[in-house]
């Protein structure tokens, strides 16, 4: 890690100064423990602030999205002559990647407007978990140590092993390695466990109706609408989401039940074949809400009926974008005595 | 919805998305021929099945519907050449979605019936009203008014 970390600062260093991008976007130390924050660096002697560890939650990818396109803006009442660009370097470990390749099939920006410089990733530490571990006490500081994260919390220290408490989204991830970058810094990270990637998708389906309609009623009662996990997500960059559009108004902005639901639902459809299983959204929630697992199912039949894996690479069209004329078609109703 | 649950004669209400080439001529043909269906189905005629954003099927069945029905032209007849190839992906991946989460798979169907098929759309019909006809009224996502 620290190897990574040293080597990371001084290609920062070097984009900046040879003025090869405008700002780097990278993680920081927190204020709080067990949390790194987004950074933003562009003089060229801040580099040494950047760090990669297990605390680096966040998909950066959100933030080279949203320079591009702040800058953009500023820039449409400038003469054309006079338009700047802005080049946007980016820390980016394998699910940063795969967001940056969605946006580039979507067109929101120029292969030449971002410089990658990718990290291998071994996964990074659920909040929530560690809070588990420790009995929901408040924790004073966190530090790696090994494969164990020794905490302090009011009442005390605890060891918890590492492996414990990654998150469930790195712990079965294909795409840890970046999938593409302009400079790589690292060793290559270990695969994980992939074989058992839809497991849990799996053992939800095979439920009874009832109860899994009793589960994501259950899961959406917690969600207050904060919108963390859609101002969190690479794949939610639309200027305005549906959620505050008001003519029509498609969802009420109320605590009724249904407006959650149908919100909730409305927002993981429009991640169908675009969620790259980052954890973003989970990671951020104040609520704990388990959306997840309902993520996954669109990742699972985005593979199973179309053979796709969100952003893996460039020349894959997402699966909504494309189709083929022997796409499958069971769910289509045929009345029995067609005739 | 309210007054339906009660109801002993309880009939449902199901939305159809015709589109407006194929299905909704179809329903036409149905009519003209003067061919029995059960007048559940409230159409929608639409340009292409592939206009059917899946918001409105989710749209719908929280306004209280019992069921809803899309139907386009069939594969390879779609007025816009590729429409229907659109939807029926977005389809599938919406009708598998709302299944996981616990809505009953015959709330949301799929169907395709060419301007030709008026007894077909009548089957449709027949076969969707019967199916959201045993689930009994909609009670999932329903928003109360
Ligand atoms: S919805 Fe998917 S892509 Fe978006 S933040 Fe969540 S996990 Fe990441
Ligand atoms: S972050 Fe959690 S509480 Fe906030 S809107 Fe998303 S699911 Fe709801
Ligand atoms: S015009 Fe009928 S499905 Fe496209």
């Amino acid at each position: 890690m620290e190897n990574v970390e040293k080597q990371l600062r001084e290609e920062a260093k070097r984009l900046l100064a040879d003025k090869k991008v405008d700002v780097i976007v990278g993680y920081e130390e927190g204020t709080l423990p067990l949390q790194t924050v987004p950074c933003f660096i562009t003089n060229p002697d801040d580099a040494g602030k950047l760090v990669w560890n297990s605390f680096c939650s966040q998909n950066l990818a959100k933030y080279v999205h949203d320079i591009i396109h702040q800058h953009r803006e500023s820039q449409v009442r400038v003469k054309p002559e006079d338009k700047t660009r802005k080049v946007v370097g980016v820390v980016a470990r394998g699910c940063t990647t795969r967001s940056l390749v969605i946006h580039l099939q979507e067109r929101q920006y120029d292969r030449d407007e971002v410089v990658i410089i990718g990290v291998p990733c071994t996964g990074f530490v659920a909040k929530r978990k560690v809070s588990t571990l420790v009995d929901g006490k408040e924790i004073l500081e966190a530090a790696v140590n090994g494969d164990k994260i020794s905490v302090r919390t009011t009442s005390g220290d605890k060891d918890v092993p590492l492996k414990d408490v990654i998150a469930d989204n790195c712990l079965n991830c294909h795409f840890n390695n970046p999938v593409i970058s302009d400079i790589m810094v690292g060793n290559e990270a270990p695969p994980r466990d992939v074989d058992r990637e839809y497991d849990s998708v799996n053992k939800f389906e095979n439920l009874p109706l009832e109860e899994r309609w009793s589960y994501f009623t259950k899961e959406m009662e917690k969600c207050i609408r904060c919108y963390a996990c859609r101002n969190t997500c690479p794949s939610c960059y639309c200027k305005i989401c549906f959620v505050e559009q008001s003519q029509p108004a498609w969802v009420g902005t109320g605590d009724d039940p249904t407006d959650v639901q149908v919100f909730q639902i409305m927002r993981m459809f429009h991640m169908a074949g675009r969620c790259v299983d980052c954890g973003s959204c989970v990671e951020v929630c104040p609520m704990g809400v388990d959306l997840r697992n309902f993520l996954k199912k669109l990742d699972k039949d985005g593979f199973e009926l179309f053979a796709h894996k969100a952003g893996e690479s460039i020349d894959k069209p997402a699966p909504l974008s494309t189709f083929e004329m022997g796409d499958k078609e069971k769910f289509i109703f045929e009345p029995e005595s067609s005739s | 919805m309210a007054e339906n649950k009660s109801n002993e004669n309880w009939e449902p209400k199901i939305v159809a998305f015709c589109c407006n080439w194929c299905t909704y001529t179809g329903a036409d043909l149905a009519g003209i021929s003067r061919i029995q269906y059960p007048p559940n189905v409230r159409v929608i005629r639409v340009p292409c099945s592939g206009r059917v954003n899946p918001f409105y099927v989710v749209k719908a069945l929280q306004e209280g519907v019992d069921g809803v029905l899309v139907s386009g032209c069939h594969p390879g007849e779609c007025h816009y050449i590729t429409g229907n190839l659109s939807a029926r992906r977005k389809f599938a991946m919406l009708k598998n979605f709302l299944t996981y989460i616990g809505i009953d798979p015959d709330r949301t169907m799929f169907s395709w019936v060419s301007a030709s098929e008026g007894e077909k759309f009548a089957q449709v019909v027949r076969g969707v009203t019967e199916r959201v006809k045993a689930l009994g009224p909609a009670n999932k996502l329903v928003k109360k008014v």
